[in-house]
């Protein structure tokens, strides 16, 4: 189940909120059913796989903080041992499943295009929902106890709700156990709380169904004409669109996970700071999907020795990170190279023009404007071929002859224009303000009101007539 | 204890006026506004059941009277080719916009009169079935797997190109030329570069949709028009109509069929000597193929059968473009397309050659009417003199 879907509009939410309300005493069982329900609709067999991925990773850390009865001189190295022996069987576990499911197939069709013949199969699964992200929020889990940053032990309930609540189960924000960890034993629900959760959620459902998925129409459009005979300006323009979609989506689903979180009582992180406003890729990403960035800083960055280990060692610390942080994407070759050009955009700002950038007034802007709709071309193109004559038509390099050209340049704008100059407008810090400056206004009140009502009839648009949504 | 009871009412009035506003509108909606059953289970229900029953009708319309369009599509064409009509088409350009507004205030009794042709047709059954065999456009049958559809069901052959001595063309041949479709045909628009001939499409376009008033955007000016009033005033020397694959969960095939056959019995109508090519709607991907909806080939193949069924050989042909971009099953092939539905603009190219490779010559056509005429009459001589000039 999707949040911008009727299904959890007008069925799922409110009857879950009435249960969740009436039954203080239950909270996180009634939340962890909830959430369960949320996920089966969608994954009725995989929500098995996550039942199993929940308990083993319980298990796992109760072991670690089993202390046996044993001589004193020996304890504590023994549970030092055992810690880590836990911790690294939860790691081999989680990042096995997540292995097979999510990059067997690349790695085995790489393996067998290398050696010439099929020496392992190709399996062919389909990627369970929001494995990705709850792997992750599972292993930064196990790492804290390990650590010792989590003091005293989750019970089972809280411990399966954290992992499994529904607000941030299949797209994040990546929570950690200790920002939630007060709140899972005690939260209180106030009226203001809901009142305030759902305005956040009308927002972030705006982003989401209004300029995420309209923008995205015109990508399609131009991906559909043909990537390598685009007009420079047309291949701009297909990369801005893009830009946009992904912004306005992901950024609408964190607002929305947001504003359920207050809704329950929990307080979830923010996953994004309008980094498209910033001035270097290195500040990019610290605005854009932050509780990602974090998580690789935490558990991979600072682990392998950060950047006070000489300059040779940060180099390659940033390599691993970014290789990961691509790889985490997704599973094929424009991703390791999307993670790689961020590397070397990265290291080179570290080492030289970086500050210099972030200190600019304009051209740091001009620089990032520029440059990161280029990645998302990278991202969003998987055919190595495509993506060739595509980055190729954003230089003005043409293999081919040029069919979408100035004629449809003006169309797309005539049709686009008006939610081309919205999107830009959302990508500047202005409407957040002015949300936290009026949100108890009566006209804001309206507005998200309106904003609400709209987007219901975009999503029924779409599912009304089952066919509809094709729009050849 | 009132006073309080009162207070902290208000309190959540004046705390939470968004939640409030949104049940109330909510109710609001679910009362007056809630058309597609959203919050009333019962009222989806009883949609869905009376799209159900409509469906289930035309379906055993379709069975029982098996429809065929060939005949009627005949019947039009035999109309046409008596001599007076002729004769008056030839006038017609003098006095095109007269014809019009007749045209127009005969609207009624000219719908009459497509109902009793479609009686006739019915009538025809068996008549076709013997001329199964002569059929202009040819049919490859396999096997057909049972569909349990209420839109489609296999239609167990393959239509193909309609047989026909075609004349490979170039681009002028598209100066009088009519382009109507979906968003397959706003492709050949943009990228086929076929700059003389109009379009009519647009994303989402159907065969029910076409003749509707400012039913359909004319590319060249980017407007909606009434296409009924375009055909209506200028008049074309070919109609290319490619519709068919926003009906694929829309109604079922017999009531396509119809829709279609209505449509371009229209158009013969208001272009009595336009040369109609019916297009056939171009397969989808293997990645896009869904059996468990409609959204697959075997319904395509379906409608795809169903309209050439409409082509007569002589001034309807039907173009199966499929072969130029489908592997040996029938999926568009992966390397052709981003969505797995649309071709890249690079190939419209081919579509364009196969459109010039099809090209019927209007004079060869009169000639073949003259020969028909005059070896009705028992001229021999004058039949072979005429055959020795082509």
């Amino acid at each position: 189940m999707v949040f911008s879907s009727v299904g959890f509009l007008f069925r799922f939410l409110p009857i879950f909120m009435i249960i969740y309300l009436a039954f203080p005493k239950y909270r996180n069982l009634i939340l962890l059913a909830g959430s369960l329900i949320f996920y089966g609709v969608g994954e009725p067999y995989f929500v098995l796989l996550l039942l199993l991925s929940v308990l083993i990773n319980y298990g796992l850390s109760r072991y670690m903080f089993w202390e046996p009865r044993s001589p004193q001189s020996n304890r504590k190295l023994k549970s030092a041992r055992r810690r880590k022996r836990a911790l690294v069987f939860a790691a081999v576990f989680d990042l096995g499943i997540l292995f097979v499911f999510k990059y067997w197939d690349f790695a085995v069709s790489n393996i067998n295009g290398i050696v010439g013949q099929g020496i392992l199969p190709l399996l062919s699964l389909a990627l369970p929902l929001g494995i990705s992200f709850y792997t992750f929020q599972m292993l930064s889990y196990q790492v804290d106890c390990y650590r010792g940053t989590i003091k005293d032990k989750a019970g089972f309930l809280p411990f399966a709700t954290y992992v499994c609540m529904f607000p941030q189960l299949i797209a994040g924000p990546i929570v950690r156990y200790g920002e939630v960890a007060k709140r899972m034993k005690d939260r209180k629900v106030r009226i203001r709380d809901i009142e305030n959760g759902l305005k956040l959620f009308t927002v972030g459902l705006g982003l989401k169904v209004i300029l995420a998925n309209q923008i995205g129409t015109l990508w399609n459009l131009i991906m559909t004409a043909g990537a390598g005979s685009l007009h420079v300006l047309v291949a701009w323009l297909g990369a801005f669109a893009y830009s946009c979609q992904i912004y306005f989506d992901f950024w609408g689903y964190s607002v929305m996970a947001m504003g359920l979180g207050k809704m329950l009582g929990f307080s979830i992180p923010r996953n994004f700071d309008t980094p498209y406003a910033s001035r270097s890729v290195s500040e990019f990403w610290r605005r854009w999907h932050i509780t990602l960035g974090s998580w690789f800083r935490e558990y991979v960055y600072i682990p392998l020795g950060g950047s006070r280990r000489g300059s040779g060692r940060t180099v390659f610390n940033l390599l691993v990170v970014w290789a990961l942080t691509g790889l985490w994407h997704g599973a094929d070759w424009n991703f390791v190279l999307w993670g790689t050009v961020f590397f070397l955009l990265i290291s080179l700002e570290k080492r030289t023009f970086g500050k210099w950038l972030e200190n600019s007034r304009v051209l740091g802007h001009i620089y990032v404007v520029l440059l990161i709709p280029a990645t998302w071309v990278i991202f969003a193109i998987t055919d190595m071929g495509q993506l060739a004559g595509y980055l190729g038509n954003l230089v003005g390099y043409h293999k081919e002859e040029i069919l979408v050209g100035v004629t449809q340049l003006v169309r797309y704008l005539k049709e686009y224009g008006a939610l081309l100059i919205a999107c830009v407008i959302f990508a500047t810090p202005l409407p957040a303000k002015l949300y936290w400056k009026w949100k108890d206004r009566w006209f804001m009140v309206l507005l998200l009101l309106l904003i609400f009502w709209w987007s219901v009839r975009e999503i029924l648009q779409g599912s009304n007539n089952p066919f509809l949504y094709f729009r050849f | 204890m009132n006073r309080n009871k009162m207070k902290t009412f208000l309190e959540i009035i004046y705390n939470c006026p968004f939640l409030l506003l949104l049940i109330a509108s909510g109710f609001l909606f679910a009362l007056f506004f809630d058309e597609t059953g959203v919050f009333n289970i019962d009222k989806s229900i009883a949609a869905f059941r009376m799209q159900n029953e409509v469906e289930t009708a035309a379906i055993k319309e379709e069975n029982t009277q098996n429809f065929d369009g060939e005949a009627f599509a005949e019947e039009l064409h035999s109309d046409n080719g008596t001599e007076e009509e002729t004769e008056n088409s030839q006038h017609k350009t003098g006095h095109e916009v007269e014809n019009a507004g007749i045209r127009k205030k005969n609207g009624d009794h000219k719908e009459e009169e497509i109902k009793q042709k479609i009686d006739i047709a019915k009538l025809g059954i068996e008549k076709n079935r013997e001329k199964e065999e002569n059929r202009a456009t040819k049919f490859e049958e396999y096997t057909p797997i049972s569909i349990d559809s209420r839109y489609y069901s296999d239609a167990g052959k393959i239509a193909l190109t309609t047989a026909y001595d075609y004349v490979l063309e170039n681009e002028s041949y598209f100066n009088d030329a009519v382009f109507l479709g979906d968003s397959r045909t706003l492709g050949i628009s943009d990228y086929a570069g076929l700059d003389g001939a109009d379009f009519f499409c647009d994303n989402g376009m159907t065969i029910f949709k076409l003749l509707e008033d400012k039913g359909v955007t004319y590319q060249k000016t980017g407007k909606k028009m009434d296409l009924k009033e375009v055909l209506q005033e200028k008049s074309y020397g070919k109609v290319y109509i490619m519709l068919g694959m926003n009906e694929l969960g829309y109604g079922n095939t017999a009531m396509y069929m119809k829709q279609y056959l209505k449509v371009v019995s229209q158009i013969r109508e208001w272009q009595p000597d336009a040369v109609i090519y019916i297009m056939a709607n171009l397969h989808v991907s293997r990645e896009k193929n869904n059996m468990e909806t409609e959204f697959n080939n075997i319904n395509i193949n379906d409608k795809n059968v169903a309209s050439a069924r409409l082509a007569n050989g002589r001034d309807i042909f039907y173009l199966d473009c499929n072969p130029l971009f489908t592997d040996e099953e029938g999926y568009l092939q992966e390397e052709l397309t981003f969505d797995g539905v649309h071709l890249y603009a690079q190939n419209y190219e081919k579509w364009r050659n196969f459109l010039f490779e099809h090209g019927v010559e209007k004079k060869s056509q009169e000639q073949n009417a003259d020969v028909n005429a005059e070896a009705r009459s028992g001229q021999k001589e004058a039949a072979h003199g005429a055959d020795e000039t082509e």
